[in-house]
């Protein structure tokens, strides 16, 4: 390392998060493509080709790129914009609803993950790992859609009063791990894992059995939320344009985030525990205090993205909410560490990644190239953004200001 | 009984006193759960009926045993009393040995107490007869799976390395393996690549945890969820459009000659598929070699003290990475079994299985003879969530299934009172 403070461009190319977070990114999809290249029979066969013919090399990279591209351009269009509807809707001023649709899709999406992944954000922040987020987050939804469906209030009641039973289903499923962990050193990884499991099934027997399930209805479906307690829309609901109050809560959420983790006692001393557990006990923070009130939070963040998102864009449960390709709770995982638990970081995370599932739904449809590659890139993305040492080796890096993510908790307890 | 005493501060306790009062509770709770609920539930005329001879027959049926016929209400009464003794005698004597296994024969009397119930005659359920041989029987390709597992993860965290990628070794191996079997018939082949698959998995979490000392939790969850994405894509994208690949084959049994006649036990474990047979090697292997064998110390050493164990020549990161590797490759048979159990490739069909296993080898204390009796334990249970709806019990699905999951919570609760992890589990090793 020089004496000389290095220049601008020399710090952009040094491991500091935001590099390795914009080429963790790169990685990510560059592993995407070499899965499309490697499930693709086009592909496979054009280069077995390349002898075959003079041009066949370029044929080959051709198709290659052709199919990646195609992927990669249904993601975008569908998620971010689609230039020809866009163009269309510019110069004709009409069809703004198609041209917005995509956008509307990624935040309507984002809502929920924003404010799920500032819970974990939190956790991860305090060295705790909570991957029972969605669990929680299916818990909410269960406990906001009974009050929401089965109880009548005016509006002004219902509503907050909704999302309140959210939170508190949450914070109470968050508390089990937090408790079991402070009281007799259970691994929160193991029983958040399992508590997952558990709402699964909880999910289904609710939906299966008589105050929740829709009257009349013998399959997993659940009654739906009544008007006055639903998160309404920006938009009229006539078109297709689905995006609700439920991105603002979470621009709200990311406001506490920071607030909590920068100006409060309680998150100073969440922080502290999680850089040094031992200093932190030995200036009297009490540990097992402290993991009670992680998960009581994070949980009840948790919570509150399960009822946003029942009650902003589906309005009911079926017995797939929020477990989709790998569950809510696991993206929001890749979120705050691709954030590296900066609640603005974690915001902007959590808008790319919802545009990669929004996008991924489109590619799928228009390519038959399975949802799951979404996943797939995110898995990579974190695995990189874990690793900082590793993407700082690939790009030949300076030295910088990253450093491995490491939890806290290490064996498996008392 | 030696004349020798040793001072009471000396003894020591398996399970802290507190928390063998909190186990003999439960144990009078099971108790009283049986009397009231099993016993009293069952009319005082109602008869069960207990079967050893298994229904499916096809490898040959043991020399037969005829049908035990039992009052309901009795048996079930002296079942509860019996716990009920277990469970007092553990609270008053507090034991400083063999808790868990006063708990484990409450268990059980607490099962055979629910199968009397739910088989009663005049019941609710369809059939008033259980088969004891069936219920083991099945049980047992769970309980296989299991223990390929929590071997698995003894491999690794024996040597210092957190594996939570298990359930990811399951699915990578179970995806080469249905394609290999279904492709060769052979599952002997099928073992191989299940193994190769597993390896190369296991050398992913290797590497990105010794060679760049990333979280192993972190790298072993997301091995696992881009592992399960992965076999979804290929799945949807290769194994539905080429469906000879996935064709379900399973293994045929392999019967022991005359060990497989005996009741009960000749069919529970003389006449199974080969991977069971490969099941008794491993875990007589493993025990044997970790604990009796100069590469187990080296292994043990690296897992409590790795900078001690470099400073007497051993290659830390050498045997870590073996060990890792190892470990992989036998969670990708592990994998395969679970194929050859399931038949064909579903995705995300272990359903978590990997992370049972994990709780297994904890509740086994990182023994592999302790993980083989937790693995029975778990197994027993997740086959009760499923076998226990075809007797029209009053509990819903559902409920049912969570069962293995809330039981696993339970396990890590420390209901199993003190477990200690080699030292270093997870720690990374940094040379100085």
């Amino acid at each position: 390392m020089s004496e000389n403070k290095p220049s601008i461009w020399q710090r952009y190319l040094s491991a500091n998060p935001v590099t390795i977070s914009f080429l963790a990114i790169l990685l990510g999809f560059i592993v995407g493509a070499g899965v499309i290249i490697f499930s693709s029979a086009d592909v496979l066969h054009a280069w077995s080709q390349i002898f075959n013919s003079p041009g066949g090399i370029l044929h080959a990279l051709k198709v290659t790129f052709d199919n990646v591209g195609a992927a990669y351009r249904a993601m975008f269009t569908g998620s971010v914009i689609d230039p020809t509807t866009f163009w269309h809707a510019l110069s004709t001023g009409s069809g703004w609803d198609a041209a917005l649709t995509p956008l509307s899709e990624t935040l309507t999406y984002a809502a929920p993950l924003v404010i799920i992944s500032i819970g974990v954000a939190i956790s991860f922040e305090t060295g705790l790992f909570n991957i029972g987020a969605n669990g929680q987050a299916i818990l909410g939804g269960i406990a906001g859609t009974a009050f929401g469906s089965m109880i009548h209030l005016p509006m002004f009641l219902h509503l907050p009063l909704t999302l309140l039973c959210g939170i508190a289903a949450g914070a109470f499923f968050g508390l089990i791990p937090g408790v079991l962990k402070a009281l007799t050193g259970a691994h929160e990884v193991i029983v958040t894992l399992m508590l997952n499991y558990v709402v699964a099934f909880f999910l289904l027997y609710s939906l299966l059995s008589t105050p929740l399930q829709l009257p009349g209805q013998a399959n997993d479906l659940s009654r739906v939320i009544l008007p006055s307690a639903q998160l309404p829309t920006f938009f009229n609901t006539a078109t297709t344009l689905r995006v609700n109050w439920g991105i603002v809560i979470a621009i709200g959420v990311v406001a506490f985030g920071w607030w909590f983790l920068n100006r409060s006692t309680m998150g100073f001393d969440f922080r502290v525990t999680g850089a040094n557990p031992n200093a932190a006990r030995a200036s009297g923070i009490n540990p097992k205090k402290i993991i009670i009130y992680v998960f009581l939070i994070s949980g009840g963040l948790a919570g509150l993205a399960g009822v946003v998102q029942v009650d902003g864009t589906t309005h009911s449960l079926d017995g797939g909410f929020l477990i989709g390709s790998a569950g809510i709770g696991f993206t929001a995982i890749t979120v705050s560490l691709l954030g590296r638990n900066k609640p603005i970081n974690v915001f902007w995370g959590a808008i790319l990644f919802s545009a990669l599932g929004v996008g991924g739904r489109i590619m799928q449809a228009e390519t038959g190239i399975p949802l799951d590659l979404a996943t797939i890139i995110q898995s990579a993305v974190v695995l990189f953004v874990a690793t900082p040492v590793m993407v700082q080796e690939i790009f030949r890096l300076r030295e910088g200001t990253v450093h491995t993510i490491q939890l806290n908790t290490k064996g498996w307890g008392s | 009984m030696t004349t020798v005493t040793t001072p009471v501060n000396v003894i020591r306790r398996d399970t802290p006193v507190g928390r063998t009062r909190v186990i003999g509770g439960i144990m009078i709770a099971m108790a009283l759960f049986i009397m009231w609920v099993f016993a009293f539930g069952a009319s005082s005329k109602a008869t069960s009926i207990i079967t050893f001879n298994p229904l499916n027959t096809s490898g040959g049926a043991p020399w037969t045993l005829g049908n035990l016929t039992v009052p309901s209400r009795l048996s079930d009464v002296v079942l509860a009393l019996i716990a009920l003794g277990t469970g007092i005698e553990t609270i008053v004597r507090i034991p400083a040995k063999r808790v868990m296994a006063r708990f484990g024969f409450v268990s059980v009397l607490f099962l055979l107490g629910l199968f009397v119930w739910t088989v009663r005659s005049g019941g609710p359920s369809p059939t008033n007869f259980i088969d004891l041989t069936d219920i083991l029987v099945n049980a047992s390709g769970i309980t296989m799976v299991l223990i390929y597992g929590s071997m698995a993860g003894i491999m690794c965290e024996r040597a210092g390395v957190v594996n939570i990628a298990i359930e990811g070794q399951f699915l990578g191996g179970a995806f080469v393996g249905a394609i290999v079997a279904s492709a060769t018939n052979s599952f002997v082949f099928a073992t191989f690549a299940g193994a190769i698959v597993g390896a190369l998995l296991g050398w992913v979490l290797a590497f990105f945890a010794i060679r760049y000392r990333s979280d192993q939790v972190i790298v072993g969850v997301v091995l696992v969820t881009m592992i399960g994405s992965l076999t979804n894509f290929l799945n949807l994208t290769f194994l539905t459009p080429y469906q000879q690949f996935n064709t379900g084959v399973t293994p045929n049994s392999i019967p022991i000659p005359l060990l497989d006649k005996i009741p009960i036990i000749g069919p529970l474990l003389f006449n199974q598929n080969m991977f069971f047979y490969l099941m008794y090697l491993l875990v007589g292997a493993m025990s044997f070699g970790l604990f009796k064998t100069k590469w187990g110390l080296r292994v043990r050493a690296v897992g409590e003290h790795p900078q001690a164990a470099a400073s007497v020549g051993i290659r830390v990161k050498g045997v870590r990475y073996f060990n890792t590797i190892l470990g992989g490759a036998i969670g990708g048979v592990g994998g395969v079994a679970f194929i050859a159990l399931h038949g064909q490739f579903n995705p995300g069909f272990t359903s978590g299985l990997g992370y049972i296993a994990l709780a297994a080898l904890i509740f086994g204390r990182w023994r592999p003879a302790g993980a083989v009796v937790a693995s029975i334990i778990f197994g027993l249970t997740s086959m009760l969530a499923s076998g226990l709806q075809s007797f029209n019990v009053p509990v819903s699905s559902e409920i049912l299934g969570m069962f293995p999951y809330i039981i696993t919570i339970a396990v890590v609760s420390g209901l199993i009172g003190r477990v200690r992890a080699p030292a270093a589990d997870g720690i990374p090793y940094k040379q100085d």
